[in-house]
């Protein structure tokens, strides 16, 4: 596959998942979480296109509401991520050099630890409700664009075009307006689709282990943790739905990313 | 080179310095605190006061912090609230039976990263690069609890060939070697496919990279072979970003681990952090982040060192 | 003399954008032993993938036709584990780019080693590498077997790539650019030496080339491409004293020399093999041009030992053209402008904890003046400190001693005063595309000193960028476009409008045509010249190519290990060097013609 159609791809499968979480569930009339013990684990049928979990629950609703909780919260976690990570990146790569080393030993600090490990650490200690995950997932992602965007404006700051401003007349706040951030535009979008996907997994993760969304709200990773709990019973249609919406989402933001990345690559 | 690694190993100091020091106050200063976890939400005050009393919870922030580092210094690392055991020795143990899936699982997959990376670097641009590029591409984007749960699912529940979770038949007064390794099958395997990805990906393209460079062009025109050039030239110089992502991906293997070890039930140093975590018994969670934290400089460092005999100009900078 | 190499109508093309194009186009030649034939090109000519063809080294994809005749063999023919005994064995082969081109991680010795073993089996290589390294002139070469690329430098380099060609006693050594990239006077000693182990060993020597002054002295055979065709092929003698083919002529022209006069001018630039012009290629840019030239390709003409593809071919005259040499003119006085006191500049080194960086400074109690209207050239080699001079009194790094613009110290100066005066020094740069943001306009790269003033309308500087393009030559539409999209000599020139926009005094001018074609260079160094002289423009010009600076500058400073070791006026330098340094790069520049 080319990068272009994967960029294609990428997009219409994004575009899809979007419409999954935030159209699809206004369709849901009745409450997704009413039980009824009669119909528990049943098969997809004509009734019950995805089947029934062991309440009784209509997979489908359920799957819906989840793919609106777990959206409504890891798109605006991933901009909060995004906005902390290329403002702070930007302003140590802009920084004099002490101000610049302080910045990158905390940043250091909260990249020793893999955020899945930080993100369970806190999870524990808050309480747990959508705002607060937005906040702990957006406060938690973004040191690793931070140190990349910080990178890459130190290494763009050296370059000719720069000094060729400085020399006439520009400031710091002109440079980093006009010659840094049109330069660093690609990779500030291309990470950013790639911090989407990280986001959607790293709160499927957190659902999956117990510390995400939080009952009686459900979502992609707190799904497949509960048709895990019953994975004797051999419940295939609760397993594959939410499991391979994830996959789709880091799927879509993998080809979007690498399509344009392949497409702006050569502009330097 | 005793320079650069005494050079990385104050800065990663002061990281792991600052990190712990976050991670502790941020436990200490959370409302409620380890007793109402313990006792549970509606637990009365006396009993509450009691408790953080025994815990020691009840005095100066400042205090438990110093005596924190204290006990460190002496090899403590303080009592497990819900398990009343030492954290040391717990996480001793927690930490063999990660050691022993992991140690496996990564050899494993760097050699299949090494092989993989060497045909889609060889066959680049051609199809048996772009099946390689699917793989990695598809397991980047599944998540293992995914496919953890799916070989649960075929290999256990449907067919009945491998135990599903734990480390051993608990039933067995004597387990033997046969039950341990049986238990490890599933975990190795997830663990082997989602580190074989990234690093055959990034072992792939240096090999690509390395291709494309003049020395091989050089060593084109002494008449040297195609073969020759890949495994004498090529191989040592595209080995290097193998290595700093092994070393890299030290603590993130743990990352994986929390998820594959909650799947599988595999007594290992992710699980112990996941139900510390569900429990907030703090001692084990700080005790966990400081031992992640050294583990990432030891890797970051043991990649600089393999670095540094593979590069021979690294040693002269 | 028995052949050693016959190239018969040879053509590549290689894959780009989706499509072959074809970048060589039916080249003949012939290397007997002993022989050095020069086959120079400007950028886009094919000289490379003629000689990578030459050992079918191009990149998978390449498509090939004709003969390739060598020992004995008709290399277009044979399969790649025929070649692969052809390669190293009957050819060697050294590379532009010498670092790049040694294998970091292994030592020298083992990588000469292997093209001795590769065709020899084991044993007694070590011999054979001590005896090699000898023959190159590597000193002390038992003492560095051991050694990795790195450790050498980069003359030093060029010859362990020499002695791996020649480790199996080749009939024939394929040189692409193999001095390019060197500092001159290391250039010449690697051109000189591959001279004589051609003689020594009777050895053919395809010599692949963009600079015809390096071949000068030492080719029997010249062959010029131009935009994948021959022009031009036929002994080096006769061609270089009565070139007959228009572009031949003119390239020749365009080399800057010690004590020239005027620079030839080539107009336009050199096409890409995408949109290479029907009938002769040069045509376009020929200034005697016919209409039938541009319908058919010009069947060659012979005349004397040389041949041109020409249907017009230049008359031959006594005297060639561009040969003049300085007016007599006494040398004008400048009215005072830029003071520079005892500039010294030390790079921190890397600083550890017990160790304190005390580096050699890269510039040493440096003093001179400029006065208004003067071009001020320093010449040295890399790593003379010529740059840091440069960067020193355009402010952009710290230094010691004194910058004294009209009596200010430029130090001195903070805020917005500070950036006024330092508006007034401006700078171009060596590689102009670097020196352009990729994502802005032509037009806004030209605008932005002057926005940087302030006060002026949007009309207004559409205006200002417009005159500002004409002034430097260029299409007022050229505004629109992005710098990717500018040819090399383009691109400098936009530069140079760029600093012309801040209205400055003095532009320091750091290695501004290196990157660039001869033919272009010339074009580029003229235009400097004329700037100059119509508004009293001050440079400081940095290079490390003597002809260049002697032809711009009026006075020069020799740098040689961040001390000025003489400086002088141009003429009197040239005439009468008082340092050995001096009067050696002098001798590695490129001499007047029919001198």
């Amino acid at each position: 596959m080319t990068n272009r159609a994967g960029l294609r791809a990428g997009l219409a499968l994004g575009g899809l998942i979007f419409c999954l979480g935030f159209i699809a569930p206004l369709l849901v009339t009745a409450d997704p979480y009413a039980i009824h013990p009669a119909y528990a684990l049943q098969p997809p049928s004509l009734m019950f296109p995805l089947g029934t979990d062991e309440l009784g629950r209509n997979e489908l609703w359920l799957i819906l509401s989840g793919s609106f909780a777990t959206l409504s919260v890891a798109l605006p976690a991933a901009a909060l991520a995004f906005v902390t990570g290329a403002a702070y990146g930007l302003a140590a790569g802009l920084a004099p050099t002490w101000l610049d080393h302080m910045l990158m030993r905390l940043l250091d600090a909260m990249l020793a630890l893999p955020s899945l490990i930080v993100l369970l650490f806190f999870a524990s200690l808050v309480p747990l409700n959508n705002i607060s995950l937005v906040v702990l997932l957006g406060l938690i992602s973004w040191p690793a664009l931070a140190r990349l965007v910080r990178n890459e404006a130190l290494a763009q700051r050296g370059r000719d075009f720069v000094l060729a401003a400085e020399q006439s007349g520009a400031s710091r706040f002109y440079i980093a307006r006009v010659h840094l951030l049109r330069v660093m535009a690609p990779v500030l979008v291309v990470n950013g689709t790639f911090m989407v996907g990280d986001a959607i997994f790293s709160l499927s993760a957190l659902s999956f282990l117990g510390l995400g969304v939080q009952p009686p709200q459900v979502s992609w990773g707190s799904l497949l943790q509960s048709a895990l709990n019953i994975i004797a019973l051999d419940p295939w249609w609760l397993i594959l739905p939410p499991g391979l919406l994830v996959f789709a989402s880091l799927l879509a933001a993998s080809l979007t990313g690498q399509g344009l990345l392949a497409r702006w690559g050569n502009v330097r | 080179m005793i320079r650069m690694v005494a050079r990385r190993l104050a800065a990663s100091g002061l990281s792991i310095l600052i990190l712990v020091t976050l991670v502790f106050f941020m436990a200490h200063l959370t409302p409620g605190g380890p007793a109402y976890s313990i006792l549970g939400l509606k637990a009365n005050a006396t009993s509450v006061a009691q408790l953080n009393a025994r815990l020691g919870l009840n005095q100066p922030l400042l205090q438990q912090y110093g005596l924190w580092w204290w006990h460190l210094a002496h090899g403590q690392l303080g009592y497990s609230y819900l398990l009343n055991r030492p954290v040391g020795a717990l996480l001793w143990r927690y930490e063999l039976n990660t050691l022993l899936l992991y140690a496996l699982a990564i050899s494993l997959s760097t050699f299949l990263s090494i092989l993989l990376g060497l045909a889609q670097g060889v066959y680049f641009g051609r199809w048996p690069a772009r099946f390689i590029g699917a793989f990695q591409l598809g397991f980047y984007a599944l998540p293992p609890f995914f496919v953890a749960a799916m070989l649960v699912l075929w290999t256990c529940v449907r067919r009945r060939w491998l135990p599903a979770s734990g480390m051993v038949n608990l039933r067995l007064a004597h387990p033997g070697l046969a039950s341990y390794a049986a238990h490890l099958v599933l975990p190795v395997i997830t663990v082997t496919l989602f580190t074989t990805a990234p690093l055959s990906r990034y072992f792939g393209e240096a090999v690509h990279e390395e291709l494309a460079r003049d020395y091989v062009r050089t060593a084109r025109a002494k008449g040297v072979g195609f073969t020759a050039i890949l495994f004498t030239h090529v191989l040592r110089n595209a080995l290097r970003p193998l290595v700093t992502m092994l070393g890299l991906s030290f603590p993130y293997i743990f990352t994986g681990g929390v998820i594959v070890e909650s799947v599988f039930n595999y007594p290992g140093l992710g699980w112990l952090m996941w139900r510390s975590a569900l429990a907030q018994d703090y001692p084990i969670l700080i005790a966990i982040v400081l031992v992640i934290g050294l583990l990432t400089v030891l890797g970051n460092l043991l990649a600089d060192v393999v670095n540094g005999l593979l590069d021979p100009r690294a040693s002269y900078e | 003399m028995s052949a050693v190499l016959r190239v018969e109508n040879l053509s590549a093309a290689l894959p780009r954008g989706g499509r072959d194009v074809p970048i060589l186009d039916g080249l003949n030649l012939t290397i007997n032993a002993g022989e050095m034939l020069a086959l120079v090109g400007e950028s886009g000519s094919g000289k490379t993938v003629a000689a990578l063809s030459i050992m079918r080294l191009l990149p998978p994809g390449a498509r090939l036709s004709g003969n390739i005749w060598l020992g004995g063999q008709n290399l277009t023919q044979r399969p790649e584990s025929a070649l692969r005994r052809v390669r190293g064995r009957d050819a060697g082969m050294v590379f532009q780019n010498p670092l790049a081109a040694l294998n970091p991680s292994r030592t020298v010795a083992s990588q000469i080693a292997e093209a001795w073993r590769v065709h020899n089996g084991g044993g007694k290589s070590t011999a054979r590498v001590l005896e090699l390294l000898g023959e190159v002139g590597i000193p002390n070469a038992a003492a560095r077997l051991d050694d990795y690329p790195h450790q050498f430098s980069g003359g030093q380099r060029q010859r362990v790539l020499l002695a791996m060609a020649l480790a199996c006693s080749p009939k024939l050594l394929i040189a692409d650019e193999p001095t390019s990239g060197l500092d001159p006077l290391i250039a010449r000693q690697i051109m000189e030496l591959i001279a004589r182990l051609r003689r020594e060993l009777n050895m053919g020597v395809l010599f692949v080339t963009h600079d015809l002054s390096v071949v000068e002295a030492h080719a029997d055979a010249v062959q010029v491409l131009y935009a994948g065709k021959s022009v031009e092929w036929g002994s080096a003698k006769q061609f270089f004293a009565h070139p007959r083919h228009p572009y031949s002529e003119a390239l020749l022209g365009a080399v800057a020399r010690v004590g020239q006069a005027r620079l030839h001018n080539i107009p336009g630039s050199l096409p890409e093999p995408e949109s290479r012009p029907p009938g002769c290629r040069f045509a376009p840019r020929c200034a005697f041009r016919q209409p039938d030239c541009e319908a058919a390709f010009p069947p060659p003409s012979q005349f004397g030992a040389t041949t041109a593809a020409c249907f017009y071919p230049r008359p031959v005259r006594d005297r060639p053209a561009g040969a003049e040499t300085f007016s007599t003119a006494p040398p004008r006085t400048f009215p005072p402008q830029l003071q520079v006191r005892n500039l010294t500049v030390r790079y921190k080194g890397k600083s550890g904890w017990l160790r304190a960086a005390t580096a050699p400074p890269s510039l040493l109690d440096a003093s001179f003046a400029l006065g208004r209207g003067e071009c001020l050239g320093v010449v040295g080699e890399s790593g003379s400190g010529k740059s840091t001079l440069g960067r020193a009194v355009l402010q952009m790094l710290p230094y010691e001693g004194q910058v004294l613009l009209e009596d200010t110290d430029l130090a001195t100066l903070r805020g917005t005063a500070g950036r006024a005066r330092r508006r007034r020094l401006q700078l171009v740069f060596q590689d102009p595309r670097e020196s352009m943001n990729p994502r802005l306009r032509i037009g806004e790269i030209i605008a932005e000193p002057l926005r940087l003033q302030g006060q002026l309308s949007q009309a207004q500087l559409r205006e200002n960028v417009e005159t500002l393009l004409r002034r430097v030559g260029l299409n007022a539409q050229l505004a629109g476009l992005y710098p990717g999209s500018l040819s090399g000599g383009q691109a400098q020139r936009v530069a140079i409008a760029r600093a012309l926009a801040a209205s400055p005094d003095i532009i320091v001018l750091d290695e501004p045509t290196s990157s660039l074609d001869v033919s272009t260079q010339a074009m580029l160094l003229n235009l400097l010249k004329d700037l100059a002289a119509a508004q009293a423009l001050s440079y400081i010009l940095i290079s490390h190519d003597f002809a260049v600076v002697s032809y711009m500058a009026s006075r020069i400073a020799v740098l040689h290990e961040g001390r000025i070791v003489e400086m002088n006026d141009t003429k009197t330098l040239i005439a009468a060097p008082r340092h050995a340094y001096t009067a050696q790069l002098i001798a590695a520049a490129p001499q007047p013609r029919g001198g």
